[in-house]
């Protein structure tokens, strides 16, 4: 066990795990940041995204010894008190959700792809968002939410 | 006032000091006035046994507490609940909090299942809401709340991450666990060995390692050696070993449905037609995977978990332990979803297990492999129909049965004059259960693809075949609607309907067969469920039941060997995914005049068939069996 010190939205937090401790863990049972969520440990639900440096990742496929000066974001440090990112303001608009527990990695996803691609077409946040799994299938609006969002954007 | 209001009332000035009585419904719901709002768990364990239960409370400063046991899963019941409260007391929906799947607080409303919320708990909390503002009903044609889009309570909280699901319930001060599983389907444990240091629960064959953290519990678990013996898992021969049907009276899904005289039916024939159906195991997948948090308080239980059926695992529970009804509490709290797979208690009774052996409070969460092995699977089953069409294309005979995957649904929505339709238990090696509409989607897979082929026998369009086997009248303009829309004398492509649950179907998809693969290009759905409670919602819940049914209709599978389940990943085993889903246009036909039919299960029922009647229409090749690409 070692000391790990975390960049996490915006804030420094230090915690003891294993090298090899995946950061999704970290999150959720060290910092309580349980907006990441576990949903299938193997990286092909995208429940866990979160940003590292701006680019989506998995957090369950993160050794937090890999993490060291890297800018990590999560949903709760997406938003600043009340007012809402862009992306949430759409996936809220659209009603893109009906349980909510893919939105978080969802939303983290598309914030990702709008900050590399300002207005991809339907076909691009298709494929950008196909390691996604929404069990409900709230995927008409996903891709609505997405496109609204990148509509608003400049 | 009768002798038991006179003792509800009694038990409620007891408690309430400083509250004040408005209103004793029948049946120990209450409606009272209370001044601050606070918890009512603080006065709990001074109060008897027989406490009652309340409905609504209402606080001077206009804040509503509603109490359903009831449970979100995100098909919108609390929204909709909310709705029924805001309209019939004529309030904001943001002035309503609902306490939901408390069973120590909340009204017993069954379990969240059946799509039974719409037309059971919704009148029944409209009525108590319009008793606590002293009016009646509001007429459909005056909604203000009901029939609005009223958004998801909750869709902030999503979209910030501020929702608490049942796994993310972590409290402080819980021994987490991990159960050592077998690696087989079904095991006996042989023998298990532990270095010392580690703590081990085991109680026969519940074998579980407690820690203080989760990472802690998952590294002692892959220190115990455990030796189990695996039970073989003999492929099922469903038709062989079934049973007859059995016929219930006042079952919701009654095993046989019976018109007419078979053999009369079948002499009115001019041509006939023999088939049968498969559909596979599936599993629910929930993206969360379950959790349970259980503790003891001397003989009393508290387990708190995303379970769809709070009062049936307190049941549950309640029998394993030998405890009364007082004496366990279930509290759900908004699970990941569950589609019908949740309402048993699998994980709550081993949290609640761990925890009486570990004298601790536990919480246990399950890993997806667990999530996909430990619970239970739709069933699989096999279908049998035997048919006759008179001369001018009508069906005159209808001998229908189910073997293992169950009733719901057996009764077809044609006028056939003689039928008969049964549901035979049988065998399976996998433990099975309730899915999302339970077997509607497997009976009407076989009945709508019958259908397509009864109609090809008598050389008619199977609109036009259908058309000219329904009488009912909403059902038929569902159908013309869907067909006007999706362009079925133009386009090619595949139908189904239905008439389940007093909901009725329609469904159109237009699609290309490359070799073995499906491509999805087009859908158009017609649904009506009688009044719209909530547009916004509704088409929600019907576009994902949609998707939901493409999983199972074309490559969900679960894969078995005699001793494991091969594919319980999400890697493995393949859900609907974006690439997958094509547009869906959508009708919903809102008809304020009649009573609201549930609907987050019904429309999972016509994809499958649609998609088979449209691989035969593009290619002539029948499909009979799902997943049509498996």
């Amino acid at each position: 066990m070692a000391q790990w010190s975390l960049e996490i939205n915006g804030k420094t937090e230090k915690v003891v795990a294993e090298a090899a401790t995946a950061l999704l863990w970290v999150l959720r049972e060290d910092l309580q940041l349980t907006g990441a969520k576990y949903g299938c440990g193997e990286g092909s639900c995208g429940a866990c995204t979160v940003l590292v440096d701006g680019k989506a990742e998995r957090s369950c496929l993160l050794p937090i010894s890999s993490l060291k000066g890297r800018k990590i974001q999560t949903i709760e440090g997406l938003s600043s008190a009340e007012k809402l990112h862009p992306v949430q303001k759409a996936f809220l608009d659209e009603e893109a959700f009906q349980c909510g527990f893919c939105t978080p990695g969802m939303i983290l996803a598309s914030v990702a792809l709008l900050s590399k691609t300002a207005k991809p077409g339907r076909e691009a946040v298709r494929q950008s968002l196909n390691g996604h799994v929404c069990r409900c299938g709230s995927y008409p609006r996903i891709l609505a939410a997405v496109e609204l969002a990148a509509r608003g954007a400049k | 006032m009768d002798s038991k209001q006179q003792y509800l009332r009694d038990c409620v000035e007891r408690l309430a000091t400083r509250r004040e009585v408005v209103q004793v419904l029948g049946t120990g719901l209450i409606v009272i006035v209370v001044e601050p709002l606070h918890s009512w768990q603080e006065e709990d364990d001074v109060i008897s046994a027989k406490r009652p239960v309340l409905r609504i409370e209402v606080a001077p400063d206009g804040w509503v507490v509603l109490r359903t046991g009831k449970v979100e899963l995100g098909q919108g019941s609390r929204t909709l609940l909310t709705q029924c409260v805001a309209e019939e007391m004529g309030i904001a929906p943001a002035k309503v909090r609902l306490v939901m799947g408390d069973t120590d607080t909340c009204p017993d409303d069954g379990g969240t299942w059946a799509s039974m919320t719409t037309p059971e708990t919704v009148p029944a909390v409209r009525k108590a809401a319009a008793e606590a503002a002293g009016s009646t009903l509001h007429e459909p044609s005056a909604w203000k709340v009901l029939g609005q889009s009223v958004p998801a309570i909750d869709g902030r909280d999503i979209v910030t991450g501020r929702k608490k699901y049942a796994s993310d319930w972590m409290p402080a001060g819980l021994l987490a666990a991990k159960m050592i599983r077998p690696p087989f389907y079904k095991a006996t444990l042989e023998s298990v060995s532990a270095p010392d240091g580690v703590r081990v629960v085991k109680d026969g064959d519940l074998l579980a390692v407690v820690a203080n953290t989760p990472r802690e519990a998952e590294v002692q678990a892959t220190k115990i050696i455990a030796m189990w013996k695996p039970s073989q898992l003999t492929p099922p021969n469903f038709k062989r070993d079934s049973e007859m049907p059995v016929f219930v009276e006042g079952a919701r899904y009654p095993a046989i449905v019976k018109r007419g005289d078979l053999a009369t039916g079948d002499a009115l024939a001019v041509k006939r037609l023999k088939s049968e159906y498969a559909v596979a195991n599936i599993a629910h997948v929930p993206l969360e995977p379950r959790a349970s948090v259980a503790r003891w308080q001397g003989k009393k239980l508290t387990v708190e978990s995303g379970s769809q059926a709070p009062f049936l695992v307190r049941n549950e529970l309640k029998q394993h332990f030998g405890l009364t009804e007082r004496q366990v509490r279930v509290r759900a709290i908004d699970p990941g979803s569950g589609y019908g797979g949740k309402q048993r208690g699998e994980c709550e009774l081993e949290a609640a297990r761990i925890a009486k052996l570990a004298g601790a409070d536990v919480r246990l969460a399950w890993s997806r492999e667990e999530e996909f092995e430990r619970a239970y699977f739709r069933p699989a089953g096999v279908i049998e129909v035997a048919s006759g069409i008179d001369a001018s294309g009508k069906i005159v005979s209808w001998d229908f049965h189910n073997f293992n995957s169950g009733a719901s649904s057996l009764t077809p929505p044609y006028a056939i004059p003689h039928l008969y339709c049964g549901f035979h238990k049988s065998k399976s090696p996998l433990r099975e259960g309730s899915y999302r509409s339970l077997a509607a989607v497997a009976n009407n897979f076989a009945r709508e693809s019958h259908v397509d082929e009864l109609a090809a026998l008598a050389g008619i369009d199977p609109l036009e075949f259908r058309l000219k086997n329904l009488s009912d009248a909403r059902l038929k303009e569902a159908l013309e609607r869907g067909a006007a829309k999706f362009g079925w004398k133009q386009s090619k492509g595949g139908m189904a309907c239905n008439l389940e649950k007093d909901a009725r179907l329609a469904l159109f998809v237009e699609l290309d067969v490359v070799k073995t693969q499906v491509k999805l290009k087009r859908i158009v759905c017609v649904f009506d469920c009688g009044a719209i409670l909530n547009p916004g919602n509704l088409r929600n819940q019907v576009e994902g039941a949609i998707v939901q049914g493409m999983g199972g209709a074309l490559f969900e599978k679960v894969q078995h060997d005699s001793e494991r389940i091969l594919n319980a990943k999400m890697s493995k085993y393949r859900v609907p995914r974006f690439s997958d889903v094509p547009p869906i246009e959508m009708i919903l036909i809102d008809r304020r005049d009649v009573k609201p039919a549930g609907a987050g299960e019904s429309p999972i029922t016509t994809i499958a068939p649609a998609i088979a009647n449209g691989i035969f229409a593009s290619t002539g090749k029948r499909l009979r069996s799902l997943p049509l690409m498996g």
